[in-house]
């Protein structure tokens, strides 16, 4: 052992590295709110398509929420300095913002959207593609679980009725978007509290 | 009998560890950055980067963004070489320990 060094001091130095490497992770956390953000852009554009049957419903709720996320983004981002794990993830779920606003007009302006399972199961595998890169990418379980979730619903509405496929997807949302978006903001919170200051 | 590893004195430092293992990370970060991460004070934080800089385990720029001041700081090769020979060095002599 190294003089004056007792091997609880080493096994902190250890967990010392780990946790500061951490902060590429817990920053990826503090986007929780974006999920809790998109999940209750799904739930009004829904609800506006469902009661107010209008086909602008969906493009009008997403721009909006597109606005609002690049508008808080760029207020929370600061002074934080671009990681290469940040870039990835940001890429995943940029990525997918271009595939579903391409896409998806695209299937309505033709007229091929007209099948409500086929829109649920193409919104549930690419939100499943983008939770499951993610959560790959950054080895994080409760992630993994979501992406699951969205894969289940993917293939379930396939053979489900039409009341069953709204109620597969409101309850995704829910725990996908919503609870776990809530859940990151907590775990990033309760970490900076854990974590003191640190003295030379 | 196997030499047990002496660990680097500059890595060693809590701050100073917790700066090189914060910088490996990102590309680059400015001072209040680092200074939120670690919760330290200007004075202890300046003076800690400012051992690493002399070290040559940390690069500084300073530029102006909106005629405002910002120090950017960014791990060098060889304060990643050097943060990696103590992550070694503490397994080996954990190795020993246990």
């Amino acid at each position: 052992m190294q003089e004056g060094t007792t091997e609880q001091e080493l096994k902190d130095r250890l967990s010392l590295i780990e946790s500061m490497i951490g902060e590429g992770r817990r920053s990826i956390e503090t986007w929780g709110w974006t999920y809790v953000l998109w999940g209750v852009a799904y739930y009004f554009a829904i609800a506006w398509a469902e009661w107010g049957r209008s086909a602008w419903a969906w493009p009008v709720t997403a721009l909006i929420a597109v606005i609002v996320t690049v508008v808080v983004a760029s207020f929370k981002a600061g002074n934080h300095p671009g990681t290469t794990l940040g870039r990835a993830i940001g890429s995943v779920w940029i990525a997918l913002g271009i595939s579903m606003f391409l896409l998806f007009p695209a299937l309505g302006v033709s007229g091929r959207l007209t099948d409500q399972h086929l829109f649920v199961a193409l919104m549930s595998a690419i939100l499943g593609l983008a939770n499951g890169a993610s959560a790959l990418i950054l080895r994080w379980k409760v992630q993994f679980v979501c992406a699951v979730v969205w894969w289940v619903v993917a293939v379930a509405v396939c053979f489900t009725t039409d009341g069953q496929s709204t109620i597969l997807f409101l309850v995704a949302i829910f725990f996908c978007q919503i609870v776990f978006g809530a859940y990151s903001q907590i775990a990033e919170a309760q970490q900076r509290k854990r974590r003191g200051p640190i003295h030379a | 009998m196997p030499e047990l590893p002496e660990l680097n004195p500059v890595v060693h430092g809590r701050l100073r560890l917790s700066l090189l293992s914060l910088l490996c990370g990102v590309e680059e970060a400015e001072f209040t950055w680092l200074r939120a991460k670690t919760e330290a004070t200007d004075g202890n934080l300046g003076a800690q980067l400012l051992k690493l800089e002399e070290a040559g385990y940390v690069a500084v720029k300073k530029k102006f963004v909106l005629r405002k001041p910002q120090t950017l700081y960014r791990i060098t090769k060889s304060g990643r070489q050097a943060l990696s020979d103590y992550v070694q060095a503490l397994k080996q002599l954990l190795g020993t320990a246990i």
